[in-house]
């Protein structure tokens, strides 16, 4: 008689930690609860942040484990009583189900493959059928063991939290399916569990912890870098390692600690960084000296950000002041003169306060316009008032403003611009001009405006629909000057 | 008393509402029960036939109704071959425009390759540039390209597709399944899966599409990536890398602002799914220009846009527009408006000659063209030169006046061709770049030799060095000799003989003088280079430097100098010529009507409604213009539009009818009575709303609110 307890095959366990470093405890864990003749719950979590090895893992263990009993030939003496033994197991990814039955389709359509089920596989658009169909399966494929060996199913349900379109009893009812089908075990592979969020007390967790530095270090000394160092393979390790750290400790550790983000930010500096020495300027002996010529390389965070254009050998990543000046620069010199117009006029809609349009726009008070806050000074002694305008109006972001006054500030701000820039041609009608209106509506379409509330509510050029302005100060003044209007001049603050 | 109740929303107005009752008209035969259209789409639907169309209209017969049916077929066929033809050339200039970009985003489509595993989705992002409308076109382009060279589907996704990930996905599959023709013994396997029927937006479908023809990539184009939410675009990303496994997706993303705006709209799981390519299409402006030259500009040009039409379009292209189809529209309606309502436009045919046509023409035609203003400048000028035979001629016979006719319209290709050689020949002299649309309008505006360019020219040559001024001569002569392939005008070595020797006589006499100088030693100058050189260098003593070096100029820099003028006199008189809206029958070939291009493409639509609101007797006969603003004469949502516009930004509805009243109803004999004044009023504030000028207020109980301003 077989015992009723064993532990996976070493040799299986040995190979999965030599390639997940660092996971030791978690595959250990995973593999007890899972091999089929371990410790069997109907319910396992698995949880972590994104990078931690959650999926990977359970998809290489469970490979090993199906495939198991072939291999355990080294494990002699249990072979006979284990080679009836039979695990399988199907994952199913949400982040590939579109709705709630989409993903009760594909639990079906995995099973009956997993099983290899021949016959026709029915609708299923509720979890009562679900528990339904998964039976009928599993009765079919239980039907032709033999005595004494054993079956387990195992499905894994990966990144169930974030299921789009999930039925409020989707996680209880599928942390219940144990109950009904025999055999079976769910994995639950989620991101940060809430207390209890299954309904379903005893579940084991099997947390996976976000790597530390040490063991980033160590997974990204599995990794060669591309171009090598010409002092050989070890030295290139060495370097390597010693960048890593470096890295680690001037970008990723604040953003982007995961290991995947610090392994290509590393990849993509590498070459740069070793750039000197295969040049012949520096030494790989001298690390310090290497770090502190490349201290520019630390200094740029805009590497964290991913870039998703390759970057060509005659242009490498800009530094972060000239990224800033030239990012908009052809929105401004493309676009339509009225629309650069309109563009400036919504910039000043969303950043000036309503109450202060009477002081920067109207033609009376021109002779009054001021900068900064103009002659609107509010009672002073109301502490409510002083302590709300501390905060500067630019800090607060972007207002929705009514098309209607943005209409109205275009057309005061329209008359300046034509004294400025167009003094040689001739004055052309705008007001109520289907040109404009069409203007308005591709600025909205290109996202410069965006539209505030409801997106089916109201259509794009009532006069009631509100907006809001998509682009920053930097790439207002430069517009507004390219049609001749000093943005400052109108702006509240 | 509000209008909150009423449940009249705008979606649901159509014509049918003002009827009293509702007539039904039965489409079909009765008896034949119609089958339900189908909800998918079923390949395509059948299109109107547009020729049936195009059949029902007909030219109208212009000169009073007498014109000739001949003619009046001539005018629509002419229109038609001049169109066709010019449509044709601005079709292979804009498919060549793309042509590069179509090249490199195919190769880089077919050249990718997906990193294992990596779960990254290649991508090629095509920088459009803020013109929207062209594209459609470019995506149309593209996706024919990519379906003949590579192996697999292509979708092309435009924001109004998309509704939801749902939509998105199942618009993706039906458009992705239905490129391939289904084989009778193959079937439709991939739409199921195991005996189970696969949903319809499951990448299942285009997994089992894609293994069945083998296809190497999934190609999908966001035409319009910026109308898309970027919620959506996240979501989609997402999905398609984690697809990559197992479907080789490549995408493609036509961009309007800029990359990195896009990237900071996206979410940062899905940029790191995104790593590719930037392409960049050719500028608008270019192509404008481009297009512009050739089916203007051009030599073959049929029809020829006059200055003040060219002017407004270019200016309307920079102010507001900035798109090739839109002005293609504008040519295309200016070719009909010609040919429509141009009687004289059958002269414009270049296929049969002079004679022929002459014999097409009525009375009445020769009487139009008596009206013409080219026609009352060729009597003037033939009075000016003493010809008065010759003018009376012209005014009372017929024959004359043919005769001229038949001159004017032999000669009239000859002098276009001239004023656009003199404009090439410009514009490859100038040393800057030339801005060749406004030079075309100078040249047709008839004010070339004053223009900017001419003068930086002239003024060039008077600072040349010999060895300048022969290089120069040699631009021009080359200019000449090869033609300008953007005008399509060809070389005319054999024809210009006067002006050509005359500046090669120039050249080779510079040549001898400079030959003389290197013998000499002396470098030669022209009096107005010394001149200019005595300013620039002497800054003290600069009197006596001046006089220094005039009192040196030798033999041969008086000789120079001499030729420097002769020069310049010759390019000025070259430069200079008739103004080609004073050519007689110049209304034949050239077009310069604005205002039908104004009404057509500029519309004011909010102007028009607030104009026809306030002021109701410009397009209402039965009212009178009593310079009262509260007249009862006017329509009632004309005097509670008036009234709309006094008050302020909320408005008791109460306070507006008792107003409303006591300008409408009262006690004289005229005035309406309270009920039927109640009805007026409620259409009135009704047509108020559906033009979107008030709505109900939350603000105030029994207020609306103002929401529209008068003049924006």
């Amino acid at each position: 008689m077989a015992s009723l307890f064993s532990l996976p095959n070493e040799l299986v366990l040995n190979s999965l930690r030599s390639s997940f470093p660092c996971r030791d405890q978690q595959i250990r864990s995973l593999a007890t609860l899972l091999s089929i003749r371990g410790a069997p719950p109907r319910n396992i979590v698995l949880h972590g942040l994104e990078a931690t090895g959650k999926s990977a893992i359970t998809k290489a263990l469970l490979e090993a484990l199906s495939s198991g009993p072939t291999n355990t030939t080294a494990n002699g003496d249990s072979e006979e009583e284990h080679a009836e033994d039979n695990l399988r197991h199907a994952i199913v990814k949400s982040a590939e189900c579109i709705t709630g039955r989409h993903l009760l389709e594909q639990t079906v359509g995995a099973v009956a493959s997993a099983v290899g089920w021949r016959e026709g596989v029915r609708r299923c658009d509720s979890l009562s059928q679900l528990v339904v169909e998964l039976g009928r399966l599993f009765e079919g494929w239980t039907s032709d063991r033999t005595d004494g060996a054993k079956q387990r199913f195992v499905l894994v349900f990966d990144g169930i939290d974030n299921q789009r379109e999930a039925p409020p009893t989707l996680l209880p009812a599928l942390a219940r399916l144990g109950e009904v089908i025999p055999n079976l075990t769910s994995v639950f592979i989620v991101t940060a569990p809430r207390p209890n969020f299954l309904h379903f007390p005893g579940v084991p967790h099997i947390h996976f912890p976000p790597y530390t530095k040490a063991e980033i270090l160590q997974i990204l000394s599995l990794t060669d870098p591309s171009p090598k160092l010409p002092e050989g393979a070890k030295d290139t390790k060495d370097v390597w390692i010693r960048f890593g750290s470096a890295v680690w400790d001037s970008l990723a550790k604040h953003s982007g600690r995961d290991i995947l983000s610090i392994r290509s930010v590393c990849l993509r500096l590498w070459p740069r960084f070793i750039a000197p020495v295969l040049e012949g300027t520096h030494s790989a002996s001298q690390f310090s000296r290497l770090l502190l010529a490349n201290r520019s390389l630390f200094q740029n965070d805009g590497v964290l950000v991913p870039s998703i254009v390759a970057d060509t050998p005659t242009n490498p990543t800009p530094l972060p002041s000239s990224l800033q000046h030239g990012k908009y620069r052809g929105i401004g010199a493309q676009l339509p003169y009225y629309s650069r117009l309109l563009l400036v006029a919504a910039y000043l809609a969303s950043f000036n306060p309503p109450r202060t349009d009477q002081v920067h726009f109207m033609k009376a008070a021109a002779a009054k316009r001021r900068k900064k806050g103009g002659g609107t000074a509010l009672p002073k002694g109301r502490p409510g008032v002083t302590k709300h305008r501390k905060i500067s109006r630019k800090l607060l972001g972007p207002q929705a403003f009514v098309l209607e006054r943005m209409l109205a500030i275009f057309h005061a701000i329209e008359e300046d611009a034509d004294l400025r820039a167009k003094a040689g041609r001739g004055r052309e009608r705008t007001a109520g001009a289907a040109d404009i209106q069409m203007a308005i509506a591709t600025l909205a379409t290109l996202r410069l405006l965006v539209k505030v509330g409801a997106a089916n509510a109201g259509d794009t050029l009532d006069a009631g629909s509100k907006y809001r302005v998509a682009v920053g100060w930097e790439v207002v003044r430069g517009v507004a000057r390219s049609v001749g209007v000093e943005a400052e001049d109108y702006l509240a603050e | 008393m509000s209008v909150n109740g009423e449940t009249s929303s705008i979606t649901g107005f159509d014509a049918s509402d003002h009827q009293p009752a509702f007539i039904f008209t039965p489409s079909a035969i009765e008896g034949a029960p119609e089958r339900p259209a189908k909800r998918r789409r079923v390949g395509r639907t059948s299109a109107p036939d547009p020729t049936k169309h195009a059949q029902a209209f007909r030219f109208e017969r212009l000169l009073n109704g007498l014109e000739d049916t001949e003619c009046v077929g001539l005018r629509e066929e002419l229109f038609k071959r001049h169109w066709a033809k010019t449509e044709e050339r601005i079709q292979s200039i804009l498919g060549e425009s793309n042509e590069d970009t179509l090249t490199k985003v195919t190769s880089f489509v077919q050249d990718v390759a997906p990193t294992e595993g990596s779960g990254i989705v290649p991508t090629g992002f095509i920088v459009t540039g803020p013109n929207i409308a062209s594209q459609g076109l470019l995506f149309e382009q593209l996706s024919e390209r990519l379906k003949t060279e590579v192996n697999g589907p292509v979708v092309t996704l435009r924001s109004g597709d998309a509704a939801n990930l749902k939509a998105a996905l199942k618009q993706l599959i039906r458009d992705a399944t239905n490129q391939r023709a289904v084989n009778e013994d193959e079937g439709e396997g991939f739409f199921e899966r195991d005996g189970r029927k696969l949903l319809n937006y499951d990448l299942e479908i285009l997994h089992g599409f894609v293994k069945l023809h083998g296809s190497k990539r999934a190609i999908v184009a966001f035409q319009d990536s910026e109308a898309f939410d970027p919620g959506l675009l996240g979501d989609l990303i997402a999905l398609f890398s984690s697809w990559m496994n197992r479907i080789p997706f490549v995408l493609l993303f036509g961009i309007a602002t800029s990359i990195d705006l896009f990237r900071e709209r996206l979410p940062r799981a899905a940029t790191k799914c995104l790593f590719g390519a930037q392409f960049d299409v050719e500028q608008t402006s270019s192509v404008f220009e481009s297009v512009f030259l050739k089916v203007i500009a051009g030599s073959e040009a049929p029809l020829r846009l006059g200055p003040a039409l060219v002017s407004s379009l270019i200016e309307r292209q920079h102010n507001h527009v900035q798109s090739i189809q839109a002005f293609i529209s504008a040519l295309k309606y200016a070719y009909m408006c010609h040919f429509y309502a141009n009687p004289l436009s059958v002269l414009s045919d270049n296929e049969r000659d002079s004679k022929s046509l002459l014999k097409l023409l009525q009375s009445e035609h020769l009487e139009a063209i008596r009206m013409l203003p080219s026609f009352i400048k060729l009597v003037e000028n033939s009075v000016e030169k003493h010809e008065v035979t010759l003018a009376r001629g012209l005014l009372e016979d017929d024959k004359v006046l043919l005769r001229e006719v038949e001159k004017a319209l032999d000669s009239a290709t000859q002098r276009v061709i001239t004023i656009l050689r003199t404009m090439h020949v410009l514009s490859s002299a100038a040393t800057g770049p030339v801005e060749k649309i406004d030079l075309y309008v100078r040249a047709f505006k008839g004010s070339l030799s004053d223009s900017d360019t001419v003068r930086a020219v002239l003024d060039s040559i008077k600072r040349m060095a010999p060895d300048a001024l022969i290089a120069f001569i040699g631009r021009i002569t080359k200019a000449v000799e090869n033609g300008s392939p953007e005008l399509d005008l060809e070389g005319w070595l054999g024809e210009e003989t006067e002006f050509l020797k005359e500046i090669t006589d120039i050249q080779g006499e510079v040549t001898s003088l400079v030959e003389e100088a290197v013998e000499t030693g002396k470098p030669v100058r022209s009096q107005y280079a010394i001149h200019s050189q005595g300013l620039r260098t002497t800054v003290i003593a600069q009197k006596v430097q001046l006089s220094y070096e005039k009192s040196t100029l030798s033999k041969q820099d008086i000789k120079y100098t001499a030729l420097i003028d002769r020069m310049s006199n010759l390019l000025k008189e070259y430069f200079t010529f008739e103004h080609p809206q004073d050519l007689f029958l110049n209304e034949v070939w050239l077009y310069d009507s604005l205002s039908p291009y104004k009404e057509v493409f500029t519309p004011g639509s909010r102007l028009a409604i607030e104009q026809s609101l306030s002021a109701p007797y410009h397009y209402l006969p039965g009212c009178k213009d009593t310079g009262d603003a509260f007249s009862s004469s006017k329509p009632a949502t004309a005097i509670l539009y008036q009234m709309y516009l006094e008050s302020g930004s909320l408005i008791n509805v109460s306070d507006i009818w008792t107003a409303f009243f006591s300008i409408v109803g009262g006690e004289e004999s005229e005035g309406y009575d309270e009920r039927t004044a109640l009805m007026l009023f409620y259409r009135g504030l009704a047509d108020l709303k559906l033009l979107g000028m008030v709505k109900p207020s939350r603000k105030k109980v029994d207020h609306l609110a103002k929401s529209v301003w008068k003049g924006l």
